[in-house]
């Protein structure tokens, strides 16, 4: 080395650029303890003062009607609205509601994953500011959580009118919300079997699943609350009712499944591909995948097991602290309208909320208004089942249980 | 800046580190460290953390109740590592001294697969080892295997996809090491009497040795933490440390729990890391630079 190569110079010693190096790290230590707890110590306190529809002031004499604002923030999931056949980027149910109303609907599918959505408006909520959204759509678990939380604003029910004369009555009274006006059901789906019935023949039992005589060509669902739910089923219990020592029942169930070698794999959507190949003949499966696995596949069925199945829906919230509150009640109620619920049905594939949408479509959309994974009759309706909403310390140890049984230690 | 530089000499060495330290600071070392602060919490997403040293229990529990994941991970891992050493030796070898004028496109060949995504390319391993696929589909027609017989779903499929995946990992750094090989040195030894494989064995092996290294360790460091393989090939006896770590982190908030498992996965491989450089020899390691 030339002794002019600046690194051959002892300019940088090992000494100095470990002390350089431990004080950077000892400052971004001391930086980061102090964003640590993220605490909620925020209680939930009344509607913020700016809210539209908010009740005014104790003072105000005669309550003057809000009116609507000139635009709304709907962050949905994708293929959750029915679209323009000619023009996939527009909503003819949200022009409808600009026509109507004068609001401008800025519409954005930002939602493929509870959690990692709530992670993006965790903060806001957590200090009481402003999310940016004015309607949230959460599944029903994340929904409990989230009003549990003291994060959904309570809707004023005087305002949806459609909502309280279209709402189904197995969507009413959960226990995560006794007062049915934190949330909205937006669209559901069943949770049952899913089988190749060239190869099965027809079957009805939950006990399919843990019959041996299918080692190895079975999947089960990674969403806990599916998986145990069915597993409660078939066991004689009521995952709308689920305790721990249910939950301890059930996941002695599936272990026994696993360790007989019945269970192939736990997979999200991914279930659909494998009975799609034929590497799976049965899975715990989601009607809105089926309607679709069904055309890829006409030797796929869907069932809902004799003992019952589960009802997921995920549903319209309004986040704490929107800034259009009044203006989302009147959207929400608006997609309630019957005609306008048949027409987002008519471009979703997942079971309507709604009464009266069946009836619309049935003169104008015969297909999907007489298709059972779409609109249920109320034999099976009766058999579906909505998970309990487990408190923080239930939820953490039914995911625990269930995360271990699934081989997640 | 020609001028402040020629007075300032000493700051050369610092403003020719300053972007890299600047990127490690902000996306590595930044992270770990928080990552390292939340190791050491206690509670929960909805009650809020509270940092304290005596949750180093936070390691020992995740030590005690995910050492099976933990001991799978550097299995798969380390059989990864050896399989696409035997496979990736050979290739490597007749690339860089057979290759002639092809040797330019069978080392395009080797990194072809990455101009698609990882996920494509596991994915497509479900349809080729699928059960009535195109490999086990005939065989079962034939009744050269039984039926209920999978490769999917088990831990040779598991292997295989890591092995696959990081296959080029392994070939283009032991290429790189055989290619520069002066040939003299292969000529010496025939002419010192040394057989073909006794100059194999006694220069061409012993040269190429760094390669090899940088090779097992581009291909064990990701293998081990690798879950894509273990959840898309895998069952639910396959589950690898980082199936656990995802799980923990996104499925049920823990991120003390995944923090403690994150580092402690670090500090795995880093043990296992020091082992074999000792057991290669480091001297052999800066050999090839000569």
């Amino acid at each position: 080395m030339s002794p002019r190569d600046p690194f051959s110079a002892p300019n940088i010693t090992r000494r100095s650029f470990l002390v350089a190096g431990s004080l950077t790290g000892v400052a971004a230590f001391i930086a980061a303890c102090g964003t640590s707890g993220t605490a909620n110590t925020q209680t939930p306190t009344g509607t913020p003062a700016a809210t539209a529809g908010a009740s005014p002031a104790a003072t105000a004499a005669p309550t003057p009607k809000p009116t609507t604002s000139a635009e709304l923030n709907w962050a949905n999931w994708t293929y959750y609205m029915d679209t323009d056949p000619n023009d996939a980027t527009k909503f003819p149910t949200l022009e409808q509601f600009k026509t109507k109303y004068g609001t401008t609907v800025n519409y954005q599918e930002v939602i493929d994953d509870n959690d990692s959505f709530l992670g993006t408006i965790q903060p806001q909520l957590q200090h009481s500011q402003d999310t940016g959204w004015d309607i949230i759509v959460m599944t029903d678990w994340m929904a409990a959580r989230i009003i549990r939380l003291g994060w959904a604003e309570k809707m004023d029910l005087g305002n949806m009118p459609n909502v309280t004369a279209n709402l189904q009555d197995v969507y009413k009274d959960v226990t995560w919300d006794a007062t049915n006006d934190h949330h909205v059901p937006w669209q559901s789906g069943m949770t049952g079997l899913g089988y190749d019935k060239a190869k099965t023949g027809a079957l009805t039992s939950l006990a399919e699943f843990y019959d041996p005589k299918y080692k190895g060509k079975v999947d089960y669902l990674t969403e806990m609350r599916d998986t145990i739910g069915l597993t409660m089923l078939k066991l004689g219990l009521d995952p709308s009712k689920a305790t721990r020592a249910d939950c301890d029942k059930a996941i002695a169930e599936i272990k026994k499944a696993k360790d007989a070698g019945i269970i192939r794999a736990f997979k999200g959507n991914a279930y659909a591909d494998d009975l799609r190949t034929g590497t799976i003949v049965l899975s715990m499966a989601w009607s809105g995948d089926m309607v679709q696995a069904l055309i890829d596949k006409p030797s796929l069925a869907f069932t809902v097991g004799s003992e019952g199945g589960m009802l997921w829906t995920d549903n319209c919230m309004i986040p704490k602290g929107a800034k259009n509150k009044y203006t989302a009640e009147v959207m929400i109620d608006f997609c309630y309208d019957p005609k306008i619920a048949a027409q987002i049905e008519a471009g979703v594939n997942y079971i309507c909320p709604n009464k009266g949408a069946a009836d619309v479509l049935k003169a104008n959309n015969p297909d999907a208004a007489n298709n059972p994974l779409i609109f249920p009759p109320a034999d099976i309706l009766a058999r579906l089942h909505i998970f309990v909403g487990l408190s923080e310390d239930d939820e953490k140890y039914f995911n625990d249980q269930f995360a271990t049984v699934s081989g997640l230690g | 800046m020609g001028a402040f530089l020629r007075r300032h000499r000493g700051l050369t060495p610092y403003l020719l580190l300053a972007p890299g330290l600047l990127w490690l600071a902000v996306f590595y070392l930044g992270p770990s460290v928080q990552m390292a602060v939340s190791s050491f919490w206690s509670g929960s997403l909805e009650k809020g953390y509270v940092f304290s040293f005596a949750n180093v229990t936070n390691y020992t529990k995740a030590l005690t109740r995910f050492e099976p994941q933990f001991l799978r991970s550097i299995l798969y891992g380390g059989a990864a590592t050896i399989l696409t050493f035997l496979i990736a030796y050979p290739l490597a070898y007749a690339i860089a001294f057979r290759g002639g004028r092809f040797r330019n496109l069978l080392l395009f060949l080797v990194i072809a697969p990455f101009f698609t995504s990882f996920l494509l390319r596991t994915l497509s391993w479900k349809i080729i080892l699928g059960d009535v696929g195109p490999f086990l589909g005939p065989l079962k027609a034939i009744h050269l295997l039984p039926d209920d017989f999978r490769l999917l779903a088990t831990p040779i499929a598991v292997v295989s996809g890591i092995t696959y995946n990081f296959l080029p990992f392994m070939t283009l750094p032991i290429y790189v090491s055989l290619e520069k090989i002066d040939f003299r040195l292969i000529e010496a030894a025939q002419d010192l009497y040394a057989n073909r494989f006794g100059a194999f064995q006694r220069v061409t092996f012993p040269l190429s040795l760094p390669g090899v290294f940088a090779g097992s360790l581009l291909t064990f460091i990701p293998a081990v933490g690798d879950y894509v393989n273990a959840e898309l090939l895998g069952n639910p006896d396959t589950t690898m440390i980082g199936n656990v770590i995802q799980n923990q982190f996104l499925t049920q908030n823990n991120y003390p729990t995944a923090s403690a498992l994150s580092f402690l996965l670090m500090a795995g491989i880093l043990i296992a890391v020091v082992v074999y450089a000792r057991l290669l020899g480091t001297e052999e390691l800066t050999a090839g630079g000569a």
